[in-house]
């Protein structure tokens, strides 16, 4: 199979795996009961009741509100959030954004830190780098990132006061003006240095404790992809012929090793998208994923519908572009196919 | 159509049953899982907390009516590690945090146990239908499995939770209707892979119905995979069990890892870091175990990615 049919037919998929996911997510809020509660009001007779339930098409069967519903969104309707006591549609902007700062700062660390960590131990295979590296890798898939972020603070903030918790300074935020509501961006269009070394100073913690899992997930992938390469015929040429092992490493084994690393780097934006939630809970973020918390807690249908949508079909999107890339990296994965 | 015989006495030279060379292949399988000591290392922590976890009512005095609820001793809100009767000190509603990390390792034991045996279960039977039937049946039973992995884990159970109301059973209902699809995709893999196999041809040939086949030939022969798949999913299910109760998705007083982090929250800022750090630190030593045990077993079982290690 060409490439572009494998591609066309991965995103002729992609439209039906949403519709899948929506029915899902649809039938889930509505398992919990009819969602007619939170426009109630003590004062209201039977009648009015009904009256209501009319007027949301609440009284229908439930193929029919769910295609009320899926037109609803498609038009922009997500619904009332009840927790943020306005449309979904108005709030999710902000939260976006803050998550978004969040989530690209999270990338960055675990993109750097991983891959140097992946090639200094795969460069001293079974040597004691390698085997620490090993064990903050395991560590890695097994940390609850909520027990990680407690103990961040407790440390950082509480004994050695460190690092602040929340997302800025109040009297540095009204300092300048944030027309992208990413604080780094917004201080850094504003060039005040001042703005910039708060909203980093306030981003370093929760962007390091999101970023651990994903760190360990690619160094792992690059120490072991590293470690095959270096014994590949090409790596003893290069050597043969006399280069330096620190050229060895950097021209030739490490760019190879970096094509499956790549893939990884990409599939473990589903971590951080799910530890998201947990992070912006304990380090006060207010982005979408403390949304989802709150509206979890307090049964807002909405909230949940509309985060729930949204995040699978980011992940779909991600895992596409994926697959794709990897596709086109490695042929051997569509003439499988 | 001449009549052919029902189980042909193939020549057997070794004189072994099938089942008597997976037994012996198992304990070679075994033999060298215990070589790696980051195995054993793994196999002594899921022994150590499984002890806890049976033995609990034998370390702690159990807490009537119910076990699972955290004891309160409301003259010792708040008291630090070493105080007499609570050695790793008390919460902010003076619940004995060495309790609820003794009795946790119970619940997550029964939170791990009933997740992995439901979703096990559930998915060998859709995979295996799905990778023997073929056809339609398997092609619509996958696109339900894909629809359900497009949606993260985490994000999954957590609406189901928030959906069917805060509860620990709810947390296990959420975490079965999440899990069992990983199973089927494995399952229904390894079947395609090995109907393929000339013994399973063999079987059919001598006239085996599909079931005794599928008992037999296919199923014991493809079900490693699923095993591992399990071991790091009584590690991981924890973790996740764990974090939906952190939210506050499970009754409030629960001894349960999640829970204690949860109340133990509040204190840090007032320098109270003992409820929250050893509950949590059970956590990690719980999926660090069956993380370590799991990457043991693939390893063993696939040489290929032992070559890179």
């Amino acid at each position: 199979m060409q490439i572009r049919d494998y591609v066309l037919r991965r995103l002729l998929v992609l439209p039906l795996l949403v519709v899948g996911t929506s029915i899902i997510v649809f039938s889930l809020t509505r398992i919990g009961g009819s969602p007619i509660g939170i426009y109630l009001s003590h004062e209201m007779d039977a009648q009015e009741v009904a009256q209501l339930e009319e007027r949301f098409h609440l009284d229908d069967p439930l193929p029919v509100q769910y295609v009320y519903w899926a037109t609803g969104v498609l038009r922009g309707d997500l619904g009332w959030s009840g927790v943020a006591a306005a449309p979904v549609t108005e709030v999710f902007p902000a939260k976006l954004t803050a998550s978004m700062e969040l989530a690209i700062a999270s990338a960055i660390v675990a993109v750097v830190l991983g891959l140097a960590l992946g090639t200094y131990a795969g460069a001293r295979r079974n040597r004691l780098p390698d085997h620490i590296t090993r064990i903050f890798a395991i560590s890695g898939a097994s940390m609850p990132l909520f027990w990680f972020a407690i103990l961040l603070l407790i440390v950082f903030w509480v004994r050695l006061g460190w690092f602040p918790v929340g997302r800025s300074n109040a009297e540095i935020f009204f300092s300048i003006p944030h027309p992208t509501g990413m604080y780094t961006v917004d201080a850094l269009l504003a060039t005040d240095a001042t703005a910039l070394r708060d909203a980093l100073w306030h981003l370093a913690l929760p962007a390091i404790c999101l970023g651990y899992g994903a760190t360990a997930i690619i160094a792992r992938m690059m120490r072991s992809s590293l470690v095959e390469e270096l014994q590949e015929d090409y790596v003893d040429a290069a050597r043969a012929k006399g280069l330096p092992e620190r050229l060895v490493l950097k021209r030739h084994a490490r760019r190879n090793a970096l094509i499956p690393t790549v893939t990884v780097i990409g599939l473990t934006f589903g971590f951080l998208l799910q530890g998201a939630v947990v992070a912006e809970i304990i380090f006060q973020w207010p982005g979408l994923g403390r949304w989802m918390a709150d509206a979890v807690l307090r049964g807002d249908q909405a909230t949940i519908m509309a985060y729930v949508m949204f995040t699978s079909v980011l992940f779909l999107v991600v895992n596409l572009v994926v697959d794709v890339v990897y596709a086109y990296l490695d042929r051997r994965v569509v003439l499988g196919e | 159509m001449a009549d052919i015989p029902r189980r042909v006495p193939v020549a057997a030279p070794l004189g072994e049953s099938a089942w008597r060379v997976r037994a012996r292949r198992w304990r070679e399988l075994l033999g060298a899982m215990l070589s790696n000591p980051t195995t054993v290392i793994g196999l002594v922590l899921i022994v150590g907390m499984l002890a806890v976890a049976l033995f609990a009512p034998v370390l702690t005095e159990a807490n009537t009516p119910d076990p699972y609820q955290m004891p309160r001793d409301w003259g010792a809100l708040n008291e630090p590690p070493g105080t007499p009767g609570h050695a790793l000190g008390t919460t902010n509603t003076g619940g004995d945090v060495l309790y609820g990390i003794i009795w946790g390792a119970r619940t997550s034991l029964r939170l791990s146990l009933i997740v992995v045996s439901l979703t096990v279960v559930v998915g060998v039977a859709v995979g295996s239908l799905a990778g023997f039937a073929g056809g339609r049946v398997d092609e619509i039973l996958m696109r339900i499995v894909d629809v359900f992995l497009s949606i993260p884990e985490l994000i999954f159970a957590l609406a189901i939770a928030a959906v069917l109301g805060p509860s620990f059973r709810n947390i296990i209902l959420a975490l079965a209707v999440v899990f069992w699809v990983k199973y089927a995709r494995i399952m229904r893999a390894q079947i395609i892979h090995i109907k393929e196999n000339d013994y399973v041809d063999a079987a059919r040939v001598i006239g085996d119905s599909a079931w005794r086949i599928y008992a037999t030939d296919v199923l014991p022969n493809s079900i490693t995979p699923v095993i591992v798949q399990a071991t790091l999913d009584m590690g991981h299910i924890v973790l996740v069990g764990a974090t939906l109760s952190f939210i506050g998705l499970a009754e409030a007083g629960l001894a349960e890892w999640g829970v204690l982090v949860s109340e133990g929250q509040a204190g840090i800022s007032a320098g109270r870091w003992w409820a929250s750090t050893f509950p949590g630190l059970m956590v990690f030593l719980w999926a660090l175990a069956f993380n370590l045990v799991g990457d043991g077993v693939r390893d063993v079982l696939d040489p290929r990615t032992e070559s890179a290690r």
